[in-house]
């Protein structure tokens, strides 16, 4: 096939109709008269919601837990959201938004959506009344004070709360507890904080380029990353690279929709990671193609490594413990090494392993070797957070006065951001994030007495579901912020209707790329839905009410002036602007950090790129980056549970819009592996481990490999399916350091299946 | 030749993520299970890996309508201006003459108000020097805009395996086939 290239359209069109130049022209000419190619007659037809223009537009941004944060903007007419459309002013968003995006406005005006505060006559009854406000407030004011009362503390009350509101003033949730007094929080992060440590124990940081430098690239290996689900603008620039001539090799478990886009695809055996990264690099030694200059100046603890490599490592090894034959390694490495620059993406799945950081360590000494950190295009790219320097404002806030607290050692989340203060007795106790389930059922003096959920859906996500049932039957009292009557909500005994991005002002970042962009409330509130700041204030006034001095929040806030207080001169120096209202006219991207260790000053203690990590080994891991076993298997196939296409985490699936698209879960099931246990495509079959069970219909695919079973992490309304039935809480190797608490080995979990 | 606007599927681009097919709905608000653009995987005849290779499709808009043709109340007109085809649904009864005409599956029953509806092209965003919805939602750009008069089709096909060939309709599609990656898998499990 001849290979096309997308201007050979553009140019052979009198009208550039395609998108980008399209858009320069609209931005160009500012009028729609100067168009070429004039669409000149007005149509009178209306075949119900169309297009009518005289919008309204204001600025969103998705604040979901997603690489691409996009920019929005929405289209409002007589007081009410019509549609949205990607800003075209951050290159990164380019126009668009995702298929999850662009079903905001059926989330926003669903019939499905919590409209006022709702009390349950039992939890998981179903027995949903109305409250007010006042009501509800009043009620958990009183067993808040009451807790008080008892245990002298605050430490009965627990927060679990993480990402599925990014918006910066949403950690006013967060200072809503510290209001309150001392209490017990759940830190951690399910998602990447072993590669965080990792990162953190070769370079000092966990830090990226810019993803839009990807295009410069000569050289892409996408490990154990899915950006054609999980981070789709970025697709544009590995096409980019691709067509101007760099090869892209994917290595996944699964042939992924990224793998269909590579050059070559790699099966590997799932958590030989580090093995496969390990024998690249013996051989890149072997072969003389460190860049041994770079290496010299730029790091430390290189010779031991080698050494290590030497006496240690084999390609054949490699090859046997990866399953990649040694032969398409070595080509692929000597590929890699002499590219330049060369770069690899290292995904979130990847580490979620109990050899997880041990794995991201190994691929980032094979970028380090090839003098790819510190290089446009180049790098060992994971996420970075070198955009988040607010205030938090909302988030910081201090205990009543007398307010007792833990005393002992306590853990930092990564997007803790407040600065230890000085030499208090007293501080929040925390509790594992990951363990969540079991975390609550031990915990004693004070036992946890009363759980507030927000911006998370822990029935959903977190792990072990049995056990964590138990945990939230335990509680005295369950309140839970949220849009949807989730399987979370099914647990608590009051529910608060939590605004949409659309009926709030904050301001979102993102962890991949370097835009900032301002979310404008573009509506009302619906109902009676208030923003996590606006309860906040509202818990406070009630609190006070009740028991003066009880709260420290603000009890009367302007949301809007609230975004304002989030900003300060480092954020506006690094974006280039001079009063947060510009982003009113557009995301903006920042000026400065978008080339990660570009001046090879690294944040570790020798300041340089540590191969050999005393850090790491002080906190029980190995000094190098050395090769660490997987997780036994405890059943006879491996169970993946990675994130679907069609949500983020539990959000947007259960939207009718969606079902449209994806009406209902599937357990992937390689033929073979169905084969001999006599099950076919569209089966019912149940899914067992030691864990729990699911009831699920079998999709047959040799995607997934023989020897794996794959479902994808998701809440469907009217649907009982959830995979985390199925996962157990076993650590991750790192994290501890960085995130408060060590990631979770999500793909270290195993079952079978048999025919329903 | 006048001017004619079709839709340039680019599936060696296409990653199947139903951006189109969800941008469709942010626009137009369709009833539940009425969808104007769907995004078909191929069938592992034409495409060795699952659900890994796309047609994202809607109205093509063909010089030839069937719908056109078999409407008795006229609902269906060509725009003179761009060709493209446009139901008015205030005329519509609702027969499904239309429905049971296209091959493409382009009209589709609105069973709320019990008329067809498909694909516009989105020539009220057109008149307003718009891109279609789902054009500009793309995030790999694996759907344009073409003006089939005036393309170069070098390297383009527009019957695509597994889609109908229909020539006499002459749909106003062109189609880019995806790409295989090599392959490498575990030896021995």
């Amino acid at each position: 096939m001849t290979l096309w290239k997308k201007n050979d359209i553009e140019t052979a069109m009198e009208c550039p109709m395609t998108r980008r130049r399209f858009m320069k022209w609209l931005a160009a000419a500012g009028v729609a008269a100067a168009m070429p190619c004039g669409f000149l007659v007005p149509n009178e037809t209306k075949a119900g919601i169309v297009y009518e223009g005289g919008y309204e537009t204001f600025r969103n941004a998705c604040p979901r837990n997603c690489y691409d944060t996009c920019s929005m903007v929405t289209y409002v007419k007589d007081g009410v959201a019509q549609f949205v459309e990607g800003a075209p002013e951050s290159t990164f968003t380019n126009g668009g938004l995702c298929v999850k995006g662009n079903a905001y406005i059926r989330k926003q005006y669903s019939p499905d959506r919590i409209k006022y505060p709702m009390a349950q006559q039992g939890r998981g009854s179903g027995n949903w009344k109305r409250i007010s406000w006042d009501e509800a407030l009043t009620r958990i004011s009183e067993k808040f004070i009451e807790i008080n009362e008892k245990d002298e503390s605050m430490l009965g009350l627990a927060l679990t709360k993480y990402s599925g509101n990014f918006g910066i003033t949403n950690y006013g949730v967060e200072g809503m507890f510290s209001s309150l007094g001392y209490t017990t929080r759940m830190v951690g992060t399910p998602c990447w904080p072993a590669g965080i440590d990792a990162q953190n124990y070769d370079m000092g940081n966990m830090w990226c380029n810019d993803p839009e430098d990807m295009v410069d690239a000569r050289y892409i290996i996408l490990w154990g990353v899915n950006p054609a689900w999980c981070s789709v603008h970025t697709m544009k620039y590995i096409y980019e690279a691709r067509q101007r001539g760099a090869k892209v090799v994917c290595i996944d478990p699964v042939l992924t929709q990224t793998a269909a886009k590579a050059d070559e695809y790699w099966q590997i055996n799932t958590s030989e990671d580090g093995a496969l990264a390990l024998g690249m690099a013996r051989h890149i030694l072997d072969r003389g193609l460190v860049d041994q200059d770079w290496v010299a100046a730029n790091s430390v603890g290189f010779g031991e490594f080698a050494d290590y490599l030497k006496q240690e490592v084999t390609l054949e090894w490699a090859a046997e413990k990866s399953g990649v034959p040694a032969r398409r390694i070595a080509r692929v490495a000597e590929e890699f090494a002499t590219a330049d620059p060369a770069t690899i993406w290292i995904g979130y799945g990847m580490q979620r392993h109990v050899n997880g950081g041990a794995s991201v360590r190994a691929i980032d000494a094979l970028v380090a070797m090839t003098g790819n950190v510190g290089k446009a295009g180049g790098g060992a790219r994971y996420g970075h957070l070198m955009t988040w320097g607010f205030n938090y404002h909302a988030m910081i806030q201090q205990p009543p006065k007398g307010a007792k607290g833990f005393l002992g050692p306590t853990a930092k989340g990564e997007f803790d951001f407040t600065k230890d203060a000085e030499g208090p007795a007293y501080t929040n106790r925390t509790l594992n994030i990951n363990k969540t389930a079991r975390e609550l059922l031990n915990a004693t003096d004070p036992p946890v007495r009363a759980l507030w959920v927000s911006c998370k859906n822990p029935l959903s996500q977190d792990f072990d579901r049995n056990q964590l049932e138990k945990a939230f039957k335990k509680m005295e009292l369950v309140v839970v912020v949220d849009q949807f009557f989730n399987q979370t909500v099914e647990q608590a005994d009051i529910v608060l209707p939590v605004t949409t991005l659309f009926e709030e002002w904050t301001v979102n970042v993102g962890y991949w790329h370097y835009w900032l962009s301002i979310n404008e409330q573009a509506v009302k509130p619906l109902h009676e839905a208030k923003s996590n700041i606006e309860i906040a204030a509202a818990l406070s006034k009630k609190m006070n009410e009740l028991k003066p001095g009880s709260c420290t929040f603000p009890t009367d806030i302007d949301t809007k002036e609230w975004v304002a207080k989030e900003f300060n001169k480092g954020v506006y120096d690094l974006f280039g602007i001079n009063s947060w209202e510009d982003l009113k006219n557009g995301p903006k991207k920042a000026k400065a950090n978008r080339l990660a260790w570009a001046d090879g000053k690294f944040g570790t203690p020798s300041g340089k790129y540590e191969f050999r990590s005393d850090l790491c080994a002080e906190h029980g891991f190995n000094a190098l980056p050395k090769y660490v076993e997987g997780r036994k298997p405890y059943d006879k196939l491996r169970l993946l549970t990675p994130h679907t296409q069609f949500g983020l985490h539990s959000q947007f699936i259960n939207l009718d819009w969606m079902e449209d698209f994806n009406p209902r879960p599937y357990v992937y099931i390689h033929p073979e592996t169905a084969r001999v246990r006599n099950i076919a495509d569209g089966d019912r079959v149940l899914v067992k481990n030691k864990t729990g069970e699911v009831t699920i219909t079998a999709s047959l695919t040799d995607n997934v490999p023989v020897d794996a079973i794959l479902m994808y992490e998701a809440w469907f309304k009217n649907n009982p399916y959830n995979c985390q039935n199925l996962v157990d809480d076993t650590s991750a190797d790192m994290g501890g350091y960085k995130a408060g608490a060590p990631g979770v080995a999500i793909h270290d979990q195993f079952a079978d299946l048999v025919k329903a | 030749m006048k001017k004619q606007l079709g839709f340039f599927v680019d599936s060696d681009r296409c990653v199947g993520c139903m951006t189109c097919a969800m941008a469709c709905k942010n626009q137009y608000h369709q009833e539940k299970g009425v969808v104007w653009r769907r995004v078909y995987p191929l069938k592992e005849e034409i495409y060795p890996h699952k659900e890994r290779a796309f047609y994202s499709l809607a109205c093509n808009h063909c010089e030839h309508p069937a719908c056109m043709h078999v409407c008795p109340v006229k609902a269906y007109y060509k725009r003179e201006t761009d060709g493209v085809v446009v139901h008015e649904q205030e005329k519509c009864i609702g027969c499904g003459n239309c429905i049971r005409s296209c091959p493409y599956g382009a009209p589709v029953y609105n069973p709320v108000l019990k008329k067809a509806e498909k694909c516009s092209f989105c020539h009220q965003r057109l008149d307003a020097n718009r891109l279609p919805m789902c054009v500009m939602s793309c995030p790999v750009d694996a759907i344009q805009v073409i003006d089939i008069t005036r393309l170069d089709s070098t390297g383009l096909v527009q019957f695509a395996p597994g889609f109908p060939k229909q020539p006499a309709l002459n749909p106003s599609v062109r189609f880019r086939l995806p790409r295989l990656p090599e392959v490498v898998r575990r030896k021995t499990i």
